[in-house]
């Protein structure tokens, strides 16, 4: 049910799948912690995604809660530990910034 | 064989690929006369160049075209006439030979460059005399160049009758499948009359390709003119297998009474309908969850004493599902297997769909069970199926079992059971777990990024969402 009703907002509303995808100028810090001065808002949660995976960040007791490393704290408002469910929320912060 | 369709609820999924099964019926008749295409094709069109190897030493197999100018073609073709005559290799005497040196460029030229290129090798290579299928080439080639007109069809046709080759039925299919290939139906269609007009109307081949074309690519009314003006101005009728593609599209397109009118008309024209035709209805009845005339037209079928086959039967058991009928569809499978027809994993599949949209996954693990104990293999399909209805009843251990299996299986995850999965595993607070999913679904390649991102953003804003109004633990 759900997939059919994304599909049509996403076709109904061509911005949203934009602002996902789009390249864009990223502010200082996150420049420093992806490597590129560009990318998109996917792009971006795919790298923090894969950055939690590869530092085996996750709380080993509660999977869902992530320990955030020095690193990953400048992309994260610094916070020392998020949780899983915030990620995509977290990481839109930025862009919806800068798309203003 | 098909898919699972994404959803189960009834109304949600038009073109179920599960359906592809009761459309094939209406395919198979049409792929029996392809091999004869094929036949009149393959010598005709791909002039094996493996042919000239039989001579001592082999001459180059061919030519290899870079520019479409053609004076770069025709110095080319020179040095290998010298080549080879100072070398003492023999050219093949094959007209194949040659065909295959004009057809690679062909590809890459005008048509009115192919044709002077025909006409220096003839010039510089006398023993070279074109046939049959060399006037294909140039044919095919003028139905797919870009022309608001047919002049230059014509030319080659002209080209054609000039060498001694009138057209004739081989020469009309290939262009209308040539013109179909470059979208001008059109054109094709003109063809055909002006053809029919010179005494040379199109086989019966030819004819249910166009039908077949203009069904999926224009409207009803154009079919049934079309149909009309074949029968007015070529004095060709539609036969069964014409009629089985028309009601085939009319079915999809979720038009019965079109259907209805059709199995009229065929009756009049004193055809007896099929099996496949009545599959194809069967098919129709099941895309509006008609359950009762599902059966009837099984019933009907057997009153005709048409035998039926194992896409009736799948059909049918799906059909019945789908209209949640499935105590009855699962009286059926007992009497396929006596007439031979062993259920398959689209049969069980569609079982399952129906037991699942009944709120009944557990009978549906049970009948997996009872199909993989039959020496049945369930596919990706059977396997997305239970994983959508056990996450729907909320089962999520049993779902996260079913995943394991799958992921061991390789097996691609549909969006439908992507998403319900990913909002049950979120709803138990299994967040880690649905980002495992959501890295299975990508890494599978069975959605691509944005589409499992998506969802995935937003089940975990409706979880955040729920936790702050303190629905979710």
């Amino acid at each position: 049910m759900l997939p059919q009703r994304m599909k049509k907002a996403i076709t109904d509303n061509p911005k949203k799948l934009a602002n996902l995808i789009d390249l864009v100028n990223l502010p200082s810090t996150l420049r420093e912690f992806m490597g590129q001065s560009q990318t998109s808002r996917l792009g971006c949660f795919m790298r923090v995604w894969s950055y939690i995976k590869e530092n085996n960040l996750q709380d080993p007791n509660n999977k869902n809660v992530v320990n955030c490393d020095e690193k990953l704290k400048t992309v994260l408002l610094g916070k020392p530990q998020i949780e899983l469910a915030e990620l995509p929320m977290l990481v839109k912060l930025h862009f919806s910034k800068a798309s203003k | 064989m098909g898919k699972i369709p994404p959803s189960f609820k009834g109304s949600q999924f038009p073109k179920s690929t599960l359906l592809k099964t009761p459309q094939s019926p209406s395919q198979t008749p049409l792929l029996t006369q392809k091999p004869q295409h094929f036949l009149k094709k393959i010598p005709n069109k791909r002039p094996s160049k493996s042919q000239p190897t039989p001579h001592p030493p082999p001459p180059p197999p061919s030519l290899t075209f870079t520019t479409p100018l053609l004076s770069d073609a025709k110095s080319l073709f020179n040095s290998l006439i010298t080549a080879t005559t100072t070398n003492k290799h023999t050219i093949p005497s094959d007209p194949r030979f040659f065909n295959s040196i004009l057809q690679s460029y062909s590809a890459i030229s005008s048509p009115h460059d192919s044709i002077s290129l025909l006409n220096h090798m003839i010039k510089t290579h006398p023993p070279f005399c074109p046939n049959k299928s060399t006037f294909h080439i140039f044919l095919s080639q003028s139905c797919k160049s870009p022309d608001p007109t047919l002049s230059t069809v014509h030319q080659a046709l002209n080209l054609m009758t000039s060498h001694g080759f009138p057209p004739d039925k081989i020469a009309a299919d290939i262009a209308v499948r040539s013109l179909c290939s470059a979208d001008r139906a059109e054109h094709a269609i003109e063809l055909i009359k002006e053809l029919s007009l010179k005494n040379c109307s199109p086989d019966t081949y030819t004819y249910n390709f166009l039908t077949k074309y203009l069904c999926k690519n224009r409207t009803v009314s154009a079919v049934n003119g079309f149909i009309r003006d074949m029968r007015e101005f070529c004095n060709i009728k539609p036969n069964l297998v014409t009629y089985t593609i028309m009601i085939d599209n009319v079915c999809n397109g979720k038009n019965l009474r079109e259907a209805t009118r059709l199995l009229g008309v065929l009756a009049e024209e004193g055809f007896k309908p099929d099996c496949y035709v009545y599959n194809t209805i069967m098919k129709g009845h099941c895309m509006l969850s008609q359950g009762g005339e599902v059966l009837s037209v099984f019933k009907k079928m057997q009153e005709d004493g048409v035998e039926p086959d194992m896409v009736t039967y799948n059909t049918l058991i799906y059909g019945l599902s789908k209209a949640g009928r499935v105590k009855q569809a699962k009286s059926f499978l007992n009497v396929m297997a006596e007439m031979g027809h062993f259920p398959d994993a689209v049969t069980y599949t569609s079982l399952m769909n129906g037991m699942c949209r009944e709120g009944n996954a557990v009978g549906a693990m049970a009948l997996l069970e009872e199909m993989e104990a039959k020496g049945c293999s369930p596919n990706s399909c059977s396997y997305n199926t239970l994983l959508h209805g056990l996450s729907k009843e909320r089962l999520l251990d049993k779902a996260i079992e079913l995943f394991g299996l799958m992921k061991a299986g390789g097996m691609e995850l549909e969006t439908g059971s992507y998403g319900t999965f990913l909002r049950a595993l979120c709803k138990k607070g299994k967040v880690a777990e649905a980002y495992e999913v959501f890295d299975y679904a990508v890494e599978s390649k069975s959605l691509n990024e944005v589409a499992a991102y998506t969802t995935l953003e937003t089940t975990l804003k409706w979880l955040l969402k729920a936790k702050e109004q303190g629905l979710v633990v």
